[in-house]
This record gives structure tokens, sequence and C-alpha cells, in this order.
């Protein structure tokens, strides 16, 4: 394996060159990395390649036609500016991509479009509008033999032929070099407030969250964290047009009026802290400890996390999507040892155990994604083989070798 | 309708087949006479038919399992049906294939109010499932109008969409986890019961999801449950033109508003539904919008107001708000009965469903009279604007000769134009056989070969629900060679392997 950190890139501008490297490399069975432009390599498997194809370049927008609800651009245009650009005209990304930036040490204002389908990393407002999933409309890519397809298209409904574009998205680059990305985007809410307020014990504070999320009420984010002060508290942000934030924030007032002291941040304090939430910089990740990503039941989760910390598996967590996903750190000193004792305990409470972040030994050794049963590894071994017979697009990003 | 032409050879083995499946399924399960089959000779599109060579009802997924690996053992193809209401003629049957229906399994499995989450039988009608935890103030959102019948496994197989899907989405965005059985007889299950339980995995889910029974049939789903919103209202807005309808569409969205619903009639929809309702609509309208929204009270109020202003500055005439659920009912039943009413003015009305970009609606709909013209067949218009589905009903008389294929070119027609619009052949009805020989104007060879080759990755064999969605079937063995691209190899003049 070579190191792609230290690989020099190939940087097209067109997806007529893109197709032309593929090709070419098709040829020569050459393995590729295949990267926007590189902020988020951490995630995923170490790639056994020996060249670098960085998408980056490819940062035209196509069109973005605010009362259709849609952009399209090419995959290296940056989240900051697809961000910026929609906010213009009040609309927004409803899946909050995450940069994790911060988690890679990378600059946040690189992250592309392109990753964010690539990743499929959503944000804590999934509990309401949805994932990365649910907002690409269709793509343009290159697939391991250097055809260039499309796949969807740009309107709200499609189900003309398979989704493709689903299957790529959170494909981190295995199945095809996307070139171009159409999103759905949406109204940004007109109103946005959290309400923060004392942690009680994981049980109760997850009882509460089903609670607040069986009524109606525009919830956007619930979450769980220790804040900057060492104490643990309950987030909870309510979204929506400035009548109907403040008509819900009353319900979920007399709702948590026995829950203690409440502090409500508005708009841009909201905002940043959400951010926080998004980008795990709330967790507070040492240099040296692993960081994962556990998606569950909410109801599991409290003996799940109780069970972890008991074991010396976890060692900061929060919790977001209402309880559905814990995101915590792990202790670098005997990572091996510990990755597999986690793994197994995710494994027995039906969760999905991510690493987000570990030393290439753990990555290369267990994958960063959590393993399939064989027969769902078959079949997405003869999907990626459906894109790329050879093998060459980002080989091991997403499986390990048994 | 050209179809893979039957093989002999399976239709000769017709009754030993049937003897294997009556072991596998219990001897009632298996329909073999003619007068029991003739129910399932086509889906929602009657026009098209065929006598399935048998018809097999499995119980549960065991027996799922066991017809197709047996199918697939003896080279037999399958294809799966659900209540068949499908309107591309994705259940059409196949005289040489089992027609594998999945009416037994209709339990709600488990429903898990906690997490709002129930697992269904892919037989369960898609009302069944709000109707199982509607005690508890949850819902299954997405609502094809076919939601009484139509099965929760055919809204996976189509990726259904409803009234609401404007605001809440499609099927596939409420699909937390699928059980499958591929051709093989193999099971897979993909994503759970939770949200988030196919997170750090290809996104197989995904692409099963409107498939059309094409690369597994479906045994079990588990499905995302919503809050019932606290209080709907619509409101109907009336317009003097088409043009002005469709421009206010672009202005409710474009005011940033979502709502969770928003259909359009024409005039002759109108007329047509005016007999059954027993109301008049005023004389200058020409096209009626009818916008639903919800949330809690306060909300929706507020949103009310900003529509019904919205709609004045867009000009319309009428603007009517429910303040009651009788009313709301009352305003939707015109919306509900528009199908049914159109169906009394003519023998019979073919209707695809083309979908573009909102602000191509006035072109698309000029272009549609013009068509109507050139075919000399009348048709109405019906269909959910908010997000560019069309609707066309094209009325005809399949009596008269020359009459459907005339409907049929005239659909093809509109669908032409709508993705030359920037749009796309189907919305939410699907392929099937409907609109495969179009599919090679949306997508070039490249396009439908990447598709086909996913095709090959699930069943190489292609038994499963030949015929339908492509053009050509899959040479799943040629696929995987170096290919020309449009005719040129690039680099010709580089070695190949
Ligand atoms: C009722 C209850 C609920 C709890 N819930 C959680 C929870 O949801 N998530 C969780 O991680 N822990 C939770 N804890 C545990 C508690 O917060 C731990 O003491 C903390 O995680 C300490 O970890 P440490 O030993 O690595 O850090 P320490 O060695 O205690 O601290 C190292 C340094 O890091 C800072 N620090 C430690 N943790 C954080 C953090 N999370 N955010 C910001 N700065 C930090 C400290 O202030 C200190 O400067 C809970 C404890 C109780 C009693
Ligand atoms: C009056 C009427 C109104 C309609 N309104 C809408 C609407 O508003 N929105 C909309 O989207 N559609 C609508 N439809 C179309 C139709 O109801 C949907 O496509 C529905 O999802 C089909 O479900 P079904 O159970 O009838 O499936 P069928 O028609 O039996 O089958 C449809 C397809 O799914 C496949 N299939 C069925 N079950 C399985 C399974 N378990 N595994 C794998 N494949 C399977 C079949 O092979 C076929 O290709 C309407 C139809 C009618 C007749």
């Amino acid at each position: 394996m070579t190191d792609t950190q230290t690989i020099a890139a190939m940087r097209p501008a067109s997806t007529q060159d893109v197709a032309d490297i593929l090709m070419d490399a098709a040829r020569k069975g050459e393995p590729l990395a295949v990267r926007g432009n590189g902020t988020r390599t951490g995630l995923g498997n170490p790639v056994r390649a020996t060249r670098v194809l960085e998408l980056g370049g490819l940062n035209a927008i196509d069109f973005y036609d605010p009362d259709d609800l849609v952009i399209r651009a090419g995959v290296g245009v940056t989240l900051d500016e697809v961000e910026q650009l929609l906010a213009q005209k009040g609309q927004y990304l409803p899946f909050e991509p995450p940069r994790y930036a911060g988690l890679y040490g990378t600059d946040s204002a690189r992250c592309t479009l392109g990753g964010a389908v690539a990743t499929a990393l959503s944000g804590p407002r999934r509990i309401l509008t949805g994932a990365a999933r649910d907002f690409v409309l269709g793509v343009e890519g290159v697939n391991g033999q250097g055809d260039v397809f499309k796949a969807g298209g740009r309107t709200m409904k499609n189900v003309t032929g398979y989704d493709l574009s689903k299957l790529v998205t959170g494909s981190n680059g295995t199945l095809a070099a996307l070139t171009t990305v159409t999103i759905k985007v949406l109204p940004a809410p007109r109103a946005e407030v959290t309400l923060v307020l004392p942690a009680t014990s994981v049980e109760e504070d997850v009882a509460l969250f089903a609670r607040m999320r069986a009524l109606p009420l525009g919830i956007g984010g619930l979450a769980r964290r220790v804040n900057a002060a060492g104490v643990c508290e309950v987030l909870v942000r309510v979204e929506g047009s400035v009548p109907g934030v403040a008509g819900n924030q009353q319900i979920l007032n007399s709702l948590l009026a026995t829950r203690g002291p409440m502090q409500v941040l508005e708009q841009a304090e909201s905002q940043s802290l959400w951010a926080g939430v998004r980008e795990l910089t709330c967790l507070h990740a040492r240099p040296d400890e692993l960081v994962w990503r556990v998606n569950l039941p909410a109801t599991t989760m409290p003996a799940f996390v109780e069970q972890a910390r008991k074991a010396g598996c976890i060692n900061r967590f929060f919790v977001d999507w209402a309880g559905g996903v814990v995101f915590s750190t792990m202790r670098g000193v005997q990572p091996e040892v510990d990755t597999l004792r986690y793994r197994k305990m995710a494994e027995q409470a039906g969760a999905r155990a991510t690493i987000l972040r570990a030393p290439d030994a753990v990555l290369t050794q267990f994958g960063a994604f959590p393993p399939v049963s064989a027969g769902v590894a078959a079949l997405a071994a003869r999907t990626r083989a459906a894109f790329d017979p050879a093998g060459i697009l980002n080989p091991g990003r997403m499986t390990v070798q048994a | 309708m050209q179809m893979p032409e039957p093989s002999q050879a399976i239709l000769s083995q017709r009754d030993a087949l049937a003897q294997g499946l009556r072991k596998i399924v219990g001897k009632d399960w298996v329909i073999s006479d003619d007068a029991q089959r003739r129910p399932y000779q086509c889906d929602g599109i009657t026009a098209y038919m065929a006598m399935p060579l048998l018809v097999v009802l499995p119980g549960c997924a065991e027996e799922v399992q066991a017809v197709l690996r047996f199918c697939h053992e003896k080279g037999v193809k399958i294809v799966p049906r659900g209540s068949g209401t499908s309107l591309s003629g994705g259940a059409l049957p196949l005289e040489d294939g089992v027609l594998l229906v999945t009416s037994r399994l209709c339990n709600v499995l488990a429903v898990d109010e906690h997490n709002r989450v129930a697992r269904v039988q892919p037989g369960v009608p898609n009302i069944k499932i709000t109707e199982a935890v509607s005690h508890l103030g949850l819902c299954y959102m997405p609502d094809p109008s076919s939601q009484l019948i139509s099965t929760i496994g055919g809204n996976v197989a189509e990726n259904a969409g409803g009234v609401h899907c404007l605001k809440y989405g499609v099927t596939a965005n409420h699909i937390l986890g699928i059980q499958a059985v591929l051709m093989t007889g193999e099971m897979v299950e993909l994503g759970g019961a939770y949200l988030g339980a196919a997170e750090g995995e290809l996104d197989l889910m995904g692409v099963l999801t409107g498939s059309e029974g094409l690369l597994a049939v479906v045994t079990e789903i588990a499905v995302r449950l919503e809050p019932v919103p606290e209080v709907a209202r619509v409101i109907s807005m009336s317009f003097p033109s088409v043009e002005e309808a469709c421009a206010c569409v672009g202005a409710i969205i474009g005011a940033g508003i979502i709502p969770a619903g928003l259909e359009f009639m024409d005039r002759k929809v109108l007329d047509a539904v005016s007999v059954l309702i027993k109301e008049k609509f005023d004389d200058r309208t020409a096209a009626l919008l009818l916008c639903e929204l919800d949330g809690t009270a306060v909300e929706v109020d507020a949103l009310v107001g900003v529509v019904s202003d919205v709609a004045r500055g867009q000009g319309a005439i009428e603007i009517k708000v429910s303040t009651t659920e009788e009313e709301r009912q009352r305003i939707w039943s015109s919306r509900k009965l528009a199908f049914s009413a159109i169906g009394k003015l003519c023998p019979d009305y073919y209707c695809t469903d083309g979908t573009i970009p909102r602000n191509k609606l006035p072109e698309v709909l000029n272009k549609m009279a013009d068509m109507s013209r050139k075919y000399g067949l009348d048709y109405a218009n019906c269909f959910h604007a908010g997000d560019g589905n069309l609707h066309p009903i094209i009325m005809y008389d399949a009596a008269k000769p020359g009459d459907l294929e005339k409907a049929e070119e005239f659909g093809a027609d509109v669908l032409i134009a709508c993705v030359d619009a920037g749009g796309v052949l189907s919305g939410e009805h699907g392929i099937g056989v409907e609109k495969r020989d179009l599919m090679t104007h949306q997508f070039t060879e490249i396009d439908l070969q990447q598709q086909q080759m996913v095709k090959c990755a699930f069943d190489p064999k292609d038994l499963l629900n030949p015929g339908k969605m492509f053009p050509t079937l899959c040479r799943c063995a040629e696929f995987g060679r170096m290919h020309v691209h449009n005719g040129n190899l690039r680099f010709a003049d580089i070695p190949r392997f």
C-alpha cells in the first residue's frame, strides 16, 4: 500500500477528463484513491491505491433554481459556497451535512458537496427532515470502466429506472467518481429556538425524548451532551415559522416545566450550538482517542452506553437523534482490544458501530464500517463489480479483506 | 406490447411445476385453473393482459424463499404481485412465468411505539399500517390514492408517492429496513428497525426501493411512523387561467412554504366532479388549486393567511378555506372523485405520470392542448402540482379501432415532452411495460447499461420480472466486457488488455 497522502493528485477539470483518467486506469488495472478535496480521507478505511484522483476541480454550479427547490453543481463546489448561495434565497441543505474537519484536522472551508454525497453524512436534523440520501435527486458520474453515466434527474419525484442516485450516495467513492450532483433544497425555517435543560439519567432523558417526539412539534434536534463546564444537559431544537415555533415552545414549556431551570437560545446562538453537535466538537475528543458513531434503537441506548462505559469502551460520549445515535471516544491505549469488544457489544445490542477516526492499523484490521452478513456483503461486492469490475475505485474503502 | 417470447419448454412443464409448488405452499395456494387465474391477468392497466402460467400465494417468507429457489432451479420466471394496482403494467403476468402474490403475507408484525417503527409484511395494504398505529397518535405518511388497496410491498417496489409526499416525502424516505429474497432463494436483511440502521453500508435498500420487482421479492419492511399533525386545513383557490394557477404554485413554494399537498384540477375535471358533488364552480374558473397545510393550529393559521395572500396576488378569483374537518373532507372530495368522474364521461381513459420542473408546467400543459388536437382525443388534467407530477387523463374508446393506439401515442408524446422539458418519464407509477420503450429517450445506452448491470448483480439469469423497465433484456455475460462508447472506442490505439 502507498500512503495516498503523499502522492501528487490528478485534478481533472471536466467530466471528460475524469472519464479519460478512469479509462486509462481501468486499462492498466491501476487502483485510484478518489476524493473531493481530501478533507475527509480519515473517514473509512485506508485505500490501497497507487494514484489519487481529486475531483475538487469540478467546481462549477450548473444551476440553482430556488423556486423549484433544486441545485445542480459540480462535486467540487464547497459546502460553504452552496450554503451561502442558498442562504441568499432563504434556503438550506436540510440534511445539515457535517464537515468533520475538526475531527480530521482539515480545512472545513474546503469540504465539498460531492464529499457530502459520497459519505452520506447527515446532521442532527435528520430526525425531522431526513438524511443526505433523501435529498439527492440525481447524479452524473464515471464508473470504473470510464463510462460517463447519469441517474435520477432534477424533479422532486422520479421513479424512472433504478434509483442509482441513492446507491452511489454513501458509497464513499467505491462505485463511481461522481462528477455532478443534483440536490433538493428547502426553505430554511424562519425561526429556530433551542431549549437547554439539565440532564438526568440517560434512561429518563431518552424517555423524555420519546414523549417529545410523539408530538408533532417540529423538533429538529434532540441531543444530550456535556457542556464546557462539565455539566450534562439536554438540547431541544424547535424550528418552523415564527408563530409556529412560539406556539410549540409553549407546549414544550409546560411539558418540561418540572425539569428545572431552562435556558432558551435563539437563532445565531442556537445555530452555533448545533454546529457544535453536528461537528462533534462537543465530544472534545483528544487527538489520541478513537471516535465512534453508534446507530441503535433509542430505547436500547441507555443500557448499551452503561455497559460500554463500564467496560471502558466509551470514554466520553454524547447522544444525538433523540437517542438513536451515540458519538463516543475510546482511549487509544489498547485500541485493537477495545474495538473488538465495542463492536461485539454493539452487535449484541442490534447496533451499528462505525469508527469515524482511528489509527490506520485499526481501520485496516477491523474496518471503519460495521460488518454486514455474508449474504449482504456478497451482494454488495457484486453491485460494486457492476460499476467497477476491475476494482480500481477506492479499493478497500468500505470493506476489509477477510 | 412486445413481451419476451414464452418458452415452450416451460409451458409444457406446467403440471409438474404446479405439483412442485404445491409441495411448498400447500395445494390450495397454487392456482392453475383458468377461471381462477383470470382475475390476475392484468394489473391497473387493463389494456395489457396475459394469463400467468401459475399463481402462487406463499404464506410466509420461508415459502417465498422455497418458491424462488424452486423456480430458479427450473429456470422459471417470477412476477411478484401485491394488489395489482400498478398503473404501468409492473405486475403484468408472463405466460411462462409464475405470478407470486403476496396477499397472504398481510400482517403488521410489530409496532415499536417509542422508536416509532412498524415491521410489516409486504401484502399489508398501505392504509392498514396507519390503522394499526392511529391509537398511538402515529401514522405512516406516504399515502398513494390507492392506499385502501395497494400493498406496502407494491409501494416499496414502485416507490409510491401520494398527495402528501410534497412535504413528507415518498416511500423511499420512510423505509428503514427491508428483508428480501433474491431469485436464488437467498434472503438478505438490509437496514433494520430503527433510523440509521443502514448507516455505513451500500444503500442496497435504496436501489431495491422502486426496482419494480426486478431485483428481489420484498418479504418484510420496517417503516417509519410519524406523529399525526394536530390540524390540517385545505385552501381551495380558483383561477381564471391555467397559467395563473401554475404561477401560483411557484409563488407559494417561492414564499418558503411547503404545503402538505398542492393539487391542480382543470375545468374539465371540475365540470365532471361538480355533477358528483353537487357543487357548482364559478364560471370564470379555468383551474383550481387545492393547498393543504398541516401542523399545529397556530402554525397552520399563520400559513393559511400567507398562502391566501399569495393566491390573491396571483389573481385568484375565489379562495375558500376549510374551518372544520368536515369542510376539509368536502373540499378534498372533488379531488378524490376526479378520476371516477372522468370515467363517467368516456368509455375509457389512460393516465400517465411524467414529471417536470414546476416552472415548466404552463409550457407542457400548452403542448398537451396541441397534442389533443393532433390526435383528436379529449383530455383533462388533475395532478400533483406541488411536485410537478402530471397526470394527464386521455379519454378514448377502446371499442373504436385505433383509439387505444392513438391514446398511447398521445401519452407517449406527453412523456417525451416532459423529458424534453428537463423532467422524467415517471414520477410515481413506474416504468413497467407501459413506459419501457421510452426509456431510451431519457437515458443513454450507457445509462441503461449501468442500470442493467445492477440487475445482473441481483438476478444474473434475468428470471425476476423480465421484460419490464428496460427496452432490451439483460445480457449479463456481455456487460462485463470492455465496450464501445457511442460507436467509437476511445483511445483506439491503446491495447485493451
Ligand atoms: C448523571 C451523569 C451523566 C453523564 N452523562 C455523560 C454524557 O452524556 N457524556 C459523557 O461524555 N459523560 C457523561 N458523564 C460522565 C462525566 O461527564 C465524565 O466525568 C466525563 O466524561 C469525564 O471524562 P474523562 O475522565 O475523560 O475526563 P476528565 O479526566 O474528567 O477530564 C479531562 C478534561 O476534559 C474536560 N472534559 C471532560 N469531559 C468533557 C466533555 N464531555 N466536554 C467538555 N470537556 C470535558 C474536563 O473538564 C477536563 O478538563 C455523566 C456523568 C453523570 C454523573
Ligand atoms: C386508483 C389508483 C390510484 C393510484 N394512486 C397512486 C398514487 O397516488 N401514487 C402512486 O405512487 N401510485 C398510485 N397508484 C399506482 C399503484 O397503486 C402503486 O404503484 C402501488 O404501489 C402498487 O401497489 P400494489 O400492491 O397494487 O402492487 P402491484 O400492482 O401488485 O405491483 C406493482 C409492482 O410491484 C412489484 N411488487 C409487488 N409486490 C412486491 C414485493 N413484495 N416484492 C417485490 N416486488 C413487488 C410488482 O412486480 C410490480 O412490478 C394508483 C393506482 C390506482 C389504481
